[in-house]
């Protein structure tokens, strides 16, 4: 599957995308697509069987499963 | 996979470029149809925070970018109340974005602005901003961050496009304890309706397209994204098909409009200016868009701004323009203390992009 993860940080963004590629998970920074978010901050994009919940970075936004094109939220981490 | 065309940004740089060629035909001086640093300095002056008289006035357009964001946003339903992301170094970086942005005379739209009109001397600015954006990127990778912002009433959101609103009123009714320059760029202005209807159209697309001359540079270092970066390269493509139609276009390094040839402190200021925008996470224009779109730490930023033009003003830190009068040329260009000033803000940034680095354990 191919996820979008967005981030309250460009740092948070960062770990994320190391610790994923430390878990041999293919991951690439990206700026963060206009139909996500008015933000110009930065996502990480990666492909895994799972959204990997346990190695996000606590600065997460929200997961979005990728397909087509299209974003569909997984679950999100805006509790403030 | 293949790459889209990003349609909305390079539409958005277009507008831009036609509104600049369109307000300098109204009035507004010479390469400079936009300017947010030269705005808000205007603004600065215009209430009285400065006492250069030829560079006070309530600019139209910053009124109508920040509301037009705003009602966008609005519309959109894209409309949050954010804060909390470190508001007071964001204020001082604010401050001296300024300080450097004034050294060159121009924030980076006007840079390009001043491209498109074949001013030369502004290539140096144009090479520190590089420079400065590439420190900033150096940065981000070693990992500075100011930290998240957080969601925040929604009134925190409204308070500087309040702000904008009680300027239009102000602008209207021009109390007399308003200042106006009757002299120098201050004095040159399009009429009102014509600068906020450009301000609110460019605004609105700016919010949709999330145009920002520094971040087009910045993801094309990160990412190798060039999404941004056409926006940038539209205004300037369009500015110089424009001068050239109507005839403006005057590619030399002799006397520019409000510009001068001290190339080493406009490469420096723009620096500074081109640095403080990474850390900020976008240009002078985005911060007022941000802002229009309920960011508290980007109006804070905004204040800073206009703190900072005063500084720059009432202690000369501001470039001075080159001149030719009557024949005779006058050599402008940036003063020791705007000198002082420009190594000083380098060296805050500095201290404030070390001292934000990521050190390991939990972010704080």
């Amino acid at each position: 599957m191919r996820y979008v993860a967005t981030f309250h940080t460009h740092l948070s963004a960062m770990l994320t995308c190391q610790a994923l590629q430390g878990h041999d998970i293919a991951a690439r920074m990206t700026p963060v697509p206009r139909a996500l978010s008015s933000s110009c901050g930065t996502c990480v994009r990666y492909e895994a069987a799972d959204p990997c919940r346990a190695l996000l970075d606590a600065d997460l936004e929200a997961v979005y499963e990728e397909q087509d094109g299209s974003y569909g939220r997984l679950f999100s981490n805006d509790s403030q | 996979m293949t790459k889209k065309i990003p349609w909305l940004v390079i539409l958005t740089g277009v507008v831009t470029g036609l509104a600049a060629l369109v307000l300098t035909k109204a009035g507004n001086p010479g390469n400079m149809g936009f300017c947010i640093a030269c705005f808000l300095r205007d603004i600065s002056g215009g209430v009285g925070l400065h006492t250069a008289a030829k560079v006070q006035y309530i600019r139209p357009e910053i009124i109508g970018l920040v509301l037009g964001a705003c009602i966008m946003a609005l519309v959109r339903g894209e409309f949050t109340g954010r804060a909390g992301s470190t508001p007071a170094l964001r204020f001082v970086i604010g401050a001296f974005v300024m300080v450097g942005a004034l050294a060159f005379l121009g924030c980076p739209l006007r840079m390009v602005l001043r491209l498109g009109g074949g001013d030369l001397t502004a290539i140096a600015g144009l090479l520190g901003f590089i420079v400065g954006i590439l420190v900033g990127v150096l940065f981000l990778k070693k990992g500075f961050s100011l930290g998240r912002a957080y969601k925040v009433k929604k009134s925190e959101g409204f308070v500087l496009p309040a702000i904008m609103i009680f300027l239009l009123v102000l602008l209207l009714i021009k109390p007399a304890f308003l200042y106006f320059s009757e002299t120098g760029p201050g004095s040159m202005h399009a009429a009102l309706p014509i600068a906020l209807i450009a301000g609110l159209v460019v605004g609105a697309l700016a919010q949709r397209s999330r145009l920002c001359m520094a971040g087009g540079i910045r993801d094309t270092v990160l990412f190798k994204d060039f999404h941004l970066l056409t926006g940038f390269l539209a205004i300037f493509v369009t500015v110089l098909i424009g001068n050239l139609i109507l005839g403006q276009f005057n590619p030399t390094n002799a006397v520019q409009p409000v510009a001068h040839h001290d190339y080493v402190w406009s490469f420096l200021g723009m620096a500074l200016a081109g640095w403080g925008s990474i850390l900020l996470g976008g240009c002078p224009l985005r911060q007022l868009i941000l802002a229009g779109e309920g960011n508290g730490d980007s109006a804070v930023t905004i204040l800073g701004m206009i703190v900072g033009a005063a500084f720059a003003h009432n202690f000369g830190l501001a470039g001075n323009a080159d001149a030719m009068t009557d024949g005779v040329f006058t050599a402008g260009g940036v003063a020791p203390a705007g000198r002082i000033a420009v190594v000083l803000g380098l060296v805050v940034l500095a201290v404030i992009s070390i001292a934000n680095l990521y050190r390991g354990g939990k972010q704080k």
